[in-house]
């Protein structure tokens, strides 16, 4: 069975540096024979999470827009890199706004608890956080990291893996760093022969 | 003398736990008449996600035309900036980060074009504080949030030392804070404390 890999751009520009480097990813997922699909965050009508607890009762989000949509492929796919540059020390508004609105996820498993993932499932499906940063400080990315982690919590997906690159201004783009859009296709093509042989157990 | 207190309330629940904690950060600070407060949720603030077209680098404004263009002046004119949030998904709201994205033409005002944000003389003499709600009960639910928090400052010339923090940790349904043993007396002492500061610094 073809592995499925599910990138998500996170960022509000189109086609910069960190788009590029999740296209390198998804480049080495295709080349791999994973069938991949790319989302632009930008272009779909997700609305900031309420904070009405709705979701606490009947484990639903009463806010239709594309947000509910947007996580039935997540949960579809078995391997999800979510994209987001760096802005202000975080990730960006957009992907921020989406990822709050998996609260109706975590009123599944810790409310209601009608929603459970084993370990041999989470093991089956992977997520990576790929980003970039101008700024050249290697602690840039450390406020990022546990958004992340709770949105790969929320969905059942093993925090896999970073696929990340500091140091944008300098370096005048993604497409001058040394190893990042290498090791970006490298990582694309490992993960999904790494979650074909768990497909085969 | 006027101080003049801009509070952005961040959630996109109205009158929860930690626009409450802002409220009361504001109630103290209102006993004083020399004290004029503007809050605003960010609800009603139509403010847009940056869209990172870095234009504000060349222009020293941003392209986009919406609620932004009165909190930009009100910023800079402010003496004091307080900024609510609750933690939702280990960090901050999505609506105040959009706010601080968007932070991003003062930015540019300061590092790339190196033009003052606020006038000389008004530097050290302005005062920030992030007031945030957790329901989780982990110390380090507020740890992801307070780099961005910083940021935001930085940039509107807020220095690290002239951040206060009051952040409460473990509540969750709306109201919950009212049952908080020091968040109350915790946040009316921030507000006095905050005024008493900034007047001894006016008047130096």
């Amino acid at each position: 069975m073809t592995i499925t890999v599910l990138g998500i751009s996170g960022s509000p520009r189109r086609h910069g540096n960190t788009e590029t480097l999740l296209d390198s990813f998804l480049e080495g997922a295709r080349e791999a024979g994973a069938g991949v699909e790319k989302v632009i965050l930008k272009d779909l009508d997700i609305t900031p999470c309420r904070g009405c607890n709705a979701c606490h009762k009947g484990g639903d989000c009463i806010v239709k827009d594309d947000a509910p949509l947007l996580y039935d492929r997540i949960f579809a796919a078995d391997c999800v890199a979510v994209a987001s540059p760096i802005y202000s020390m975080g990730i960006t508004a957009q992907l921020k706004g989406f990822i709050d609105r998996g609260q109706y996820l975590w009123a599944r498993k810790f409310v209601i608890k009608t929603m459970f993932f084993p370990n041999d499932h989470i093991q089956r499906h992977k997520g990576l956080f790929i980003s970039t940063a101008g700024q050249n400080w290697d602690h840039v990315f450390d406020g990022a990291f546990p958004m992340i982690t709770a949105f790969f919590n929320g969905t059942g997906f093993e925090y896999y893996d970073n696929i990340i690159a500091n140091n944008m201004d300098e370096y005048g783009g993604i497409k001058n760093h040394p190893t990042a859009m290498k090791d970006a296709f490298l990582k694309g093509q490992q993960v999904v022969a790494v979650l074909e042989n768990l497909k085969k157990q | 003398m006027t101080i003049k207190v801009l509070a952005f309330a961040g959630s996109p629940r109205r009158h929860g736990n930690s626009e409450t904690l802002l409220d009361w950060v504001l109630g103290s600070m209102a006993e004083d008449p020399e004290v004029a407060i503007e809050k605003v949720p960010l609800t009603e603030a139509n403010i847009n996600i940056c869209r990172g077209c870095n234009a504000c680098e060349k222009l020293n404004k941003c392209v986009q035309r919406d609620g932004m263009d009165i909190y930009h002046d009100k910023i800079i004119e402010a003496d004091i900036i307080l900024l609510s949030s609750p933690i939702f998904c280990m960090g901050i709201a999505a609506l105040p980060k959009a706010l601080i994205d968007r932070m991003q033409v003062f930015r540019s005002r300061k590092f790339v074009l190196k033009l003052p944000v606020v006038p000389p003389e008004r530097r050290g003499k302005r005062l920030g504080a992030f007031l945030a709600s957790a329901g989780q009960d982990w110390p380090y639910v507020f740890d992801a949030a307070i780099p961005s928090v910083k940021c935001f400052y930085h940039v509107i010339d807020i220095r690290d030392a002239d951040i206060s923090y009051l952040m409460i940790n473990h509540v969750d349904e709306k109201g919950a804070i009212e049952r908080h043993p020091t968040a109350k007396a915790d946040a009316m002492k921030l507000g006095k404390d905050m005024i008493a500061e900034l007047k001894k610094r006016l008047l130096a």
